[in-house]
C-alpha cells in the first residue's frame, strides 16, 4: 500500500495539524480522539463544530479499526488532521483494508430498523461534516469542515 | 468512563461520566447494564448529564438495551442528556425512541 493519502489538493495550503499512524485498539482511539480535541479547543472553534468534528473523527476511526483491521491490533489506522488560510478543516482516515461500497452520497440513508444495534457511523459522518469523499475503494475518508 | 449505580425502588439509576464511546466505556456500560438486567432489573434510568458525546457504538448499546428491557415489559429512559447528544441520537433518529427527563425523581416515577 503505497504511504501517501489519496489527498492531493494543489490549490490548497492545508498544513498538518496531526498525521499518526496507531494501531487498531478502540485504547489507541481514544487517544486520538482526546489529541484532535485538544487541537480543536486551541484553535478556538465554537464548542458545538468541535463536537461535531470529534465525533465524526471518532465515527471514522472507529469503522476503521472495526472494518478496514478487523479489530486486529498489529494492523495500523492512519489519521491525518490539516487546516488552511481560510479556516479550513480536513481529516482522512486510511486503513489497510480491501474497502467497502459506501453507495453514492444520494442514497446515504439510515436503514429503517432504528433497533438495529448498529450501521450508523457512515450517514453520522455524512450528517456533520460539510464535505465527506472516499477514495482507495472506500479505504480512505477524506472529511471536511468549513 | 465511571459508571455508578444506585436503586431506588424498583428502578435502577445508572450515573455515567465522560464520552460514551468505543471501546472502554460502551463495554463497561455494557457490562452494567447486562449485570442489572441480570439481577432482575428491568427498569433504568440513564443519567447523562456528565456525557458530552455519544457515539454510534453508545447509540447501538442503548437501542439494543432499550428493546430487550421492553420485550420484556420494562423500559430504560434518559435523564439529562447534552444538547449534543440529543442532536446525535435525533440525528440517527431513534430520539423518539426514548422517554426523556431533566429530573431524576419524574423519572423514576414515571415507571408508575
Amino acid at each position: 500500500m503505497p504511504n501517501e493519502p489519496a489527498f492531493n489538493d494543489a490549490s490548497s495550503d492545508f498544513r498538518d495539524l496531526l498525521n499518526v499512524s496507531i494501531p487498531a485498539t478502540a485504547d489507541d482511539v481514544a487517544k486520538v480522539s482526546d489529541k484532535v480535541a485538544e487541537i480543536l479547543v486551541g484553535l478556538g472553534l465554537a464548542e458545538e463544530k468541535q463536537l461535531e468534528i470529534g465525533l465524526a473523527l471518532q465515527e471514522a476511526l472507529a469503522n476503521a479499526v472495526v472494518h478496514g483491521c478487523g479489530n486486529d491490533p498489529s494492523k495500523n489506522v492512519h489519521c491525518q488532521l490539516k487546516s488552511d488560510s481560510q479556516g479550513r478543516l480536513l481529516i482522512i482516515v486510511r486503513d489497510p483494508g480491501p474497502g467497502m461500497d459506501v453507495g453514492p452520497r444520494d442514497t446515504a440513508k439510515l436503514s429503517p430498523n432504528l433497533y438495529q444495534d448498529h450501521g450508523r457511523g457512515i450517514y453520522l459522518i455524512r450528517q456533520l461534516m460539510d464535505d465527506v469523499r472516499f477514495e482507495r475503494r472506500g479505504s480512505e475518508i477524506q472529511m471536511w469542515k468549513y | 468512563m465511571d459508571i455508578n449505580i444506585r436503586k431506588r425502588s424498583e428502578v435502577h439509576v445508572i450515573q455515567l461520566r465522560g464520552q460514551l464511546r468505543m471501546g472502554q466505556a460502551v463495554d463497561g456500560l455494557r457490562e452494567a447494564m447486562e449485570e442489572t438486567v441480570r439481577s432482575g432489573g428491568l427498569y433504568l434510568v440513564i443519567n447523562m448529564a456528565e456525557v458530552p458525546m455519544i457515539d454510534s457504538s453508545g447509540i447501538g448499546l442503548l437501542v439494543k438495551f432499550l428493546a430487550s428491557t421492553k420485550g420484556r415489559g420494562g423500559n430504560i429512559k434518559l435523564l439529562n442528556p447534552s444538547k449534543f447528544a440529543i442532536q446525535t441520537l435525533k440525528l440517527v433518529g431513534v430520539l423518539n425512541l426514548f422517554e426523556i427527563f431533566d429530573d431524576e425523581s419524574k423519572a423514576v416515577d414515571s415507571f408508575g
